[in-house]
């Protein structure tokens, strides 16, 4: 048996702990952001016993993949919150149940037992104003209207139009 | 030259078909109809002078003439193209002496050869059938002129010309077979030639379909022809010597192969049981009724009983049948003629019933009986097309209407149609000295002499003249005449004697449904129905020459031609089948045969003057006292509804059940089942997939605690 054997536990352990807690929080918890969080619980908890095999045998290899996994996860993360920047704008709301959608066609929705009856508070989000529109026609930032107003004209056809008049 | 009249016949006719169908719709248009007259003309020139050679034996020395036109097909075994055997089987089909090979050498090798094959019996059918062609097709210049399918019409008209003097010319069954169906493909397209009319489209539906049975018995025929005598043609298949030593060795095929033969002869010539296509058949035009349904085609079985006689001869049961359902068929088609009242259904009707007596003749298996059938044959071709052409003249004039009761007294307005078709309604009824008077009779002199005189059958004296074959023939011969053989527990005199009566009474209804048909057209007060409007006069003369043409025919052939009188028909024909019948001489006249029809003729025109020609209630009195009797001849004695009820009806209904069962069991079951199966399949996981992602994560962790479960208790 190894001398480093019983440090090398210590390292399982934790790594295990993680993994386990990650595991639990994802499949427990709605909140995209959280379950997010837990998935990268996990996959540290995996690139931490990745490095203590490593050390344990004397050979980098395990060390390399978890470099790669920690630029993945950064890949990950970066994609993943823009995402969830887009589904917050969307729905309102980061309750993962809500995206339900893509289940097959004829399947009824699973109602969402714990949410209550009461709906969120409607409010609306500061947004970004569609690009290409020029800075002098920009509409008047009304954060209520964005909805009902007109997309704004194409550049082209409002030029035309004021050379016309 | 004699070879070259012979390809002459059939070529004029073809000649004409495809002229008129390359240039008949664009170029001829109103004068199609000269291809198919000239066509004829021609033929029927040539045909005539064939007659004058066949008849004279200075210009052809043997009876059969045969002209090669080209090889069909040649089916040889692998023994027979290893051997030197090209000489061998020219050899066999040399041998003049018409003896099978030995079974041993028989090599089931076949040869068909397209060839033209002459002897009086086809010349006589051939100069019948050109001549009475000619004539309508000039009639129906007139007939149908103005009609859309003008040129459609003189094409097909030519090509059943063409057909029939293949038929009649064909050298071995199977040619015989092919022309067989081109002329019901012809009568099919002619007699459903108004096709725009459902009735018409259902009749030659109908003549199509029935003739399929009858077909269906006459190619079993040819092949059991093949696997008996290994031959098809004529020359070895009729010879005496073939047929003796066939029936040596098998006595009842020859009456297998008669009866297959005689099934195709009853679809054709529209005999009892399928004979109920005939009178629909006439609601195609008036010329085609008068070419094809009462001259030509439908007597194309009487011609094939005939020329197959040496094999009837050697099977009497099958004469024996023959005669039972010609004579069986003139009867009730007699019958059923009483009280139709459409003209050319009675005439429809009237051709059924002459048919029965050929048949009748032929079935009698003498001579004088199948040259009586001949002959009757020749005479009825020209009065019945005359009656046909007359009908379609009153129709013509009353504007398509061809009911009887609504129209009468035309004798002054058509007085051409009104004397030829006297002559023909004369001819046909069978009044003394007119030509079916002949005819008629020479078939009941033939039945009576069957009756009384078959101690001396034709078997056995056909046996008795060869030599080769008399021992065996002899054996069954005398076999046969040990118990005789028997129809429906007839013995043979017995059933002659029968058929004697039936053929009588025949002759009276014959007489009476004529001339109740005369009467009632042309006699009484002058009825014209509104249809006819400004038609209602004289045909023009294009129709009434071959009216008057074929009055002549019927007037002088029967006197011209019989063997009482100038006995040319009888020496003809007796050369035509050589070596089955010696050549009878007894010229005896028969007395009473000659004074029974008379008598019974006349009776039944002045049965008919009484009851038709003068203003009488006595047919309505008549028809009431015997009124189930009426009902069942007014109904053709329900025979269509019979085989409606027997045959057409389960057949839709077993059409019906296949269409369910292809819908419902292969096309619901089977394809479709096979279909939807996969998707039956994928509708069972289809519930997992319920859009939730923790669901799938939960999945993804039990399955993997599974998993590694499985791998750690390893």
């Amino acid at each position: 048996m190894p001398a480093g054997e019983p440090i090398l536990n210590n390292y399982l352990i934790v790594g295990a702990l993680l993994f386990t807690f990650g595991l639990v929080g994802f499949l427990a918890r709605r909140n995209l952001i959280v379950m997010f969080l837990c998935a990268e619980l996990m996959l540290q908890g995996v690139s931490l016993t990745l490095v203590a095999f490593s050390a344990f045998h004397g050979t980098w290899s395990g060390q390399v993949l978890a470099i790669f996994s920690l630029a993945l996860a950064a890949a990950e993360a970066g994609i993943a919150l823009a995402l969830f920047v887009v589904l917050f704008r969307r729905g309102s709301s980061l309750d993962v149940s809500l995206w339900q959608d893509l289940r097959e066609a004829d399947q009824p929705p699973v109602p969402d037992e714990s949410a209550g009856d009461e709906k969120p508070p409607e409010t609306s989000w500061p947004h970004l104003p569609p690009a290409g529109v020029l800075p002098q026609d920009a509409p008047e930032p009304n954060v209520h209207a964005h909805k009902s107003a007109p997309p704004p004209e194409p550049i082209g056809a409002e030029a035309a139009g004021r050379k016309h008049a | 030259m004699l070879d070259w009249l012979i390809r002459l016949i059939p070529l004029f006719p073809l000649i004409a078909c495809l002229t008129t169908l390359v240039l008949g719709a664009r170029v001829l248009r109103e004068k199609s109809h000269w291809p198919a007259i000239l066509g004829c003309g021609l033929s029927a020139i040539c045909s005539l002078a064939l007659v004058f050679c066949v008849n004279s034996r200075e210009i052809i020395p043997q009876p059969v003439r045969t002209v090669p036109i080209y090889r069909w097909f040649e089916v040889a075994s692998r023994e027979h193209h290893a051997g030197n055997s090209v000489d061998q089987t020219a050899r066999k089909a040399t041998d003049d002496a018409g003896r099978l090979p030995d079974n041993a050498a028989w090599d089931r090798s076949l040869e068909v050869t397209i060839a033209l094959r002459v002897d009086s019996l086809s010349a006589t059918m051939l100069a019948m059938l050109t001549f009475v062609a000619t004539l309508v097709a000039i009639y129906a210049a007139g007939y149908m002129h103005g009609d859309r399918g003008y040129w459609r019409f003189f094409t097909e008209v030519s090509l059943f010309v063409f057909s029939m003097i293949m038929l009649v010319l064909s050298a071995n069954f199977l040619e015989l077979y092919v022309f067989w169906e081109a002329v019901g493909l012809c009568s099919y397209l002619l007699v459903g030639f108004w096709y725009e009319r459902p009735a018409a489209a259902a009749a030659g539906k109908k003549a199509f379909v029935v003739n399929r049975i009858g077909d269906f018995g006459f190619a079993v025929g040819v092949f059991l022809i093949w696997t008996t005598f290994g031959s098809l043609d004529f020359e070895k298949v009729l010879s005496p010597a073939a047929i003796a030593e066939v029936g040596a060795k098998n006595p009842a095929m020859i009456g297998w192969i008669c009866m297959c033969l005689f099934l195709g002869a009853v679809g054709k010539s529209a005999q009892f049981p399928l004979h109920v296509w005939l009178p629909d058949a006439m609601e195609g035009p008036t010329p085609v009724s008068a070419l094809i349904h009462a001259a030509t085609m439908v007597t194309a079985g009487v011609y094939l009983v005939a020329r197959a006689t040496p094999l009837f001869a050697a099977a009497p049961e099958a004469q024996m049948v023959v005669a039972f359902i010609g004579g069986f068929t003139a009867l009730l088609a007699a019958l059923i003629a009483l009280t139709q009242n459409d003209l050319k259904r009675v005439l429809a009707y009237s051709t059924v019933s002459q048919l029965g007596y050929m048949f009748l003749g032929l079935g009698t298996g003498l001579m004088t009986g199948i040259s009586a059938a001949m002959f009757h044959l020749v005479t009825h071709a020209f009065f019945k097309a005359l009656l046909f052409l007359g009908a379609g003249s009153v129709m013509h004039a009353m504007g398509g209407v061809i009911d009887m009761r609504r129209f009468g007294g035309l004798k002054t307005k058509m007085p051409h149609t009104y004397w030829t078709f006297l002559i023909g309604a004369l001819a046909l009824a069978g009044f003394p000295l007119l030509s079916g008077f002949w005819s008629k009779d020479a078939i009941l002199s033939a039945v009576h002499e069957a009756g009384h005189h078959s101690a001396s059958t034709p078997h056995s004296s056909a046996a008795a003249d060869l030599p080769e074959s008399s021992s065996t023939a002899g054996d069954t011969d005398s076999a046969h005449s040990e118990q005789g053989p028997r129809l429906l527990g007839m013995c043979r005199p017995c059933l002659y004697e029968l058929l004697l009566w039936m053929a009588s009474i025949t002759a009276l209804l014959t007489a009476f449904y004529t001339f109740r048909a005369f009467f009632m057209t042309f006699h009484g007060p002058e009825k014209i129905p509104p249809e006819a409007g400004h038609h209602a006069h004289e045909s023009p003369s294009v129709m009434c020459i071959p009216l008057w043409v074929l009055a002549g025919g019927a007037l002088a052939l029967g006197a011209a031609l019989d063997q009482h009188t100038t006995g040319m028909f009888g020496r003809f024909l007796d050369w035509a089948i050589p070596g089955v019948y010696p050549a009878q001489q007894e010229e005896h006249v028969n007395a009473f045969i000659m004074g029974l029809s008379t008598l019974l003729a006349l009776a039944g025109i002045a049965a008919a003057y009484l009851m038709y020609g003068t203003a009488s209630t006595l047919p309505a009195r008549l028809a009431a006292l015997a009124g189930p009797l009426t009902r069942l001849s007014q109904n053709k004695f329900y025979l269509d509804e019979v085989y409606s009820a027997l045959i057409v009806w389960p057949l839709k209904a077993l059409a019906n059940l296949s269409r369910f069962l292809d819908w419902a069991l292969i096309d619901g079951l089977i394809v479709g089942g096979i279909g939807k199966l996969p998707g039956l399949v994928g509708r069972l996981p289809r519930p997992i997939q319920n859009g939730l992602v923790q669901f799938y994560a939960l999945a993804m962790t039990l399955a993997l605690g599974v998993l590694l479960w499985v791998l750690l208790t390893k």
